[in-house]
């Protein structure tokens, strides 16, 4: 009966907090972009995103009186030396540079520290007290935070992978550029979803414990690296962003297999989630986790 | 709105915080007394929904602090500490709280700049709080939590790090807040602040209640004997008041300072006494240039409840 009472309250609960979110809303997350922004571990994180387009730079200026290219109905296309366009390299470069290093690694770092910056900072400075006496939920204090830290990463994050893409495609010309736009769509569809899910993830860490870094990093040591490769990885969300990866590039018409993707069991079974079932779980687990974590937030004593 | 405190106790894992506390506070200033580590703030986090009683009940207006968040809409709280978002102006941190308390941008900005200046930031309230003198932070704080005339106020030592004039500027607007009929919750260690704001004091120590109530009733409750002084303007009406004093039965002891010029009486009735002591005086025909009692402050009362231990 109580649960009923409380599932009834929930429409009205959700009209509070979209009538007010316009008062609410835009300085919560000003604040928190703000906090994200002038913290030294973000540019840190900057300056190592920015080491593939710096690679990327070099690389293009000292092999660029090398190119060679073909006429095309006026469009240039460049080619290697057996005749091959070298966009086809260069964008297997940088979905495979995405994939290992900015997916796999420094967007999970990044989701760990903007969700401690946006929760745990509060607590350090006490300031959560005063929010706490204020007649905001704890929902809306999360879901604000929550929305914050997914702008800044997937902005930075995206922002990043644009210059990366623009970077590693220069020596293909403008027609390679232009004609592997839709790896770049795809490489930043999956950031979104990272951020979407893995800044919800660690909020609810943070929500809950006092220093959520050690907790945040094991997690994605042994769950989203060691499980995600094996017969449980539905458990993860690795798999999930694999899936979209994996459809994607399908999609695309490269030559790819499921097992390139990590997508089979120990039976060498196919486990690959549909793209958009994969989608769905996704924004489910950040509901989920977001309701987990403004308990967490909520039953937080002072 | 009224706050309600039964038999609550709070522990900190094995550490207890406050043991069995109840508490009535009702509009007008309540002022909660105890030294460092008594337990005052973590009775104040109860009352504002920051903290979980272990044992017993809080309620404001009959609600949980804890769970109903709409209830904190009537809440001000200044707290101990520095609490702020040190790359805010004053003026900005004023705002954003507000914003939480749903009002529009330009009609917060209007509330902000008007709370501010009232409380003598006219300049400094669009400067980063991270230039902020003590004092223009406490004011900061205290703009915060007032500015949206909210029905409970609890300040936890409000007046720690004040200058004098920032001191009595906060005394006046808290009584004027009184006046207004808001529930005022003072917590604080220095005796003096309190006892010139309110008579309605808790005296809490070692997470106990010692005593709530009226200062003056509960210094009544405590059966020991009361020094008051009475100064004759003869020197030679002393010994004659003395001799007449001994009469009475309320009368325990009776000391006399001749180079003062000075005797006291010490007594259990403390009521009865100055109701008695003018009638013997007119009856004797002494004048007295004053009678006083320098028990009657709430540092002894305080000094008497612990037993004579001192206050920190």
């Amino acid at each position: 009966m109580e649960i009923m009472g409380k599932i009834s309250e929930i429409p009205e609960i959700i009209q509070t907090f979209a009538k007010r979110s316009k008062n609410v809303f835009p300085p919560i997350v000003k604040n928190c972009v703000y906090q994200l922004l002038v913290n030294k571990i973000t540019w840190i994180l900057v300056a190592l995103l920015l080491l593939p387009c710096i690679l990327g730079i070099i690389v293009y200026y000292q092999t660029d009186d090398q190119r060679q290219f073909q006429d095309s109905n006026g469009e240039k296309i460049y080619v290697d030396s057996e005749g091959i366009p070298t966009h086809e390299d260069n964008r297997e470069t940088f979905l495979d540079i995405s994939d290992a290093f900015v997916i796999s690694f420094v967007a999970i770092i990044m989701a760990i520290i903007f969700s401690s910056e946006l929760i745990n900072e509060e607590f350090e400075n006490k300031t959560i007290q005063l929010l706490r006496t204020t007649p905001i939920h704890p929902f809306e204090i999360l879901l604000y935070r929550y929305v914050a830290g997914v702008i800044c990463m997937f902005g930075i994050l995206g922002l990043n992978a644009i210059l990366f893409y623009y970077t590693t495609m220069m020596p293909s010309g403008t027609h390679g550029i232009i004609e592997n736009l839709d790896v770049l769509l795809m490489v930043l569809q999956v950031l979104f979803f990272e951020s979407l899910a893995f800044i919800a993830i660690f909020c609810v860490f943070t929500a809950y414990l006092e220093k959520p870094y050690l907790v945040g990093i094991l997690y994605w040591i042994i769950w989203e690296s060691f499980v995600s490769g094996q017969n449980y990885q539905k458990l993860t969300i690795t798999h999930y962003l694999n899936s979209i990866l994996f459809d994607s590039t399908k999609a695309m018409g490269w030559d790819v297999a499921e097992s390139d993707y990590n997508l089979i069991n120990s039976k060498d079974e196919i486990i690959a989630t549909e793209p958009l079932i994969a989608m769905i779980v996704i924004l489910t687990v950040a509901v989920i986790a977001l309701i987990i974590g403004s308990r967490g937030l909520a039953n937080r004593q002072f | 709105m009224k706050i309600k405190l039964e038999q609550v106790t709070k522990n900190y894992g094995n550490v207890q915080g406050i043991s069995n506390i109840s508490l009535d506070v009702d509009k007008g200033i309540t002022g909660i007394l105890g030294p460092n580590g008594a337990g005052k703030s973590t009775t104040m986090k109860m009352i504002l929904g920051l903290s979980r009683p272990s044992r017993g009940i809080v309620t404001v207006d009959g609600k949980d602090p804890f769970y109903d968040w709409q209830l904190k809409k009537n809440f001000g709280f200044v707290p101990e500490y520095d609490c702020f978002y040190e790359h805010m102006s004053g003026l900005e941190f004023v705002m954003y709280f507000l914003r939480m308390h749903d009002f529009g941008k330009e009609e917060a900005e209007k509330m902000a700049r008007e709370a501010l200046s009232e409380l003598g930031l006219d300049e400094a309230m669009e400067r980063k709080i991270n230039t902020y003198s003590r004092g223009m932070r406490q004011k900061t704080k205290v703009a915060r939590a007032t500015v949206f005339d909210p029905k409970v106020l609890v300040m936890d030592e409000p007046f720690q790090g004040a200058d004098p004039t920032t001191r009595m500027l906060l005394m006046n607007k808290m009584i004027e807040w009184a006046k207004k009929g808001k529930t005022i919750l003072i917590s604080s260690h220095i005796l003096h602040d309190v006892q010139s704001l309110t008579d309605n004091i808790a005296l809490i120590n070692n997470g106990k209640m010692l005593a709530h109530g009226n200062r003056h009733e509960i210094r009544n409750l405590i059966n020991v004997p009361r020094p008051i002084s009475i100064v004759p303007v003869k020197n030679g009406n002393l010994r004659k008041l003395a001799k007449r004093l001994l009469d009475e039965k309320w009368t325990k002891v009776i000391a006399i300072d001749e180079e003062t010029n000075e005797l006291t009486v010490e007594t259990t009735q403390t009521e009865d006494i100055y109701v008695e002591i003018p009638k013997i005086l007119q009856k004797e025909k002494i004048t007295v240039k004053k009678i006083y009692s320098e028990d009657d402050s709430l540092d002894s009362l305080y000094a008497k409840l612990v037993e004579g231990r001192q206050w920190k």
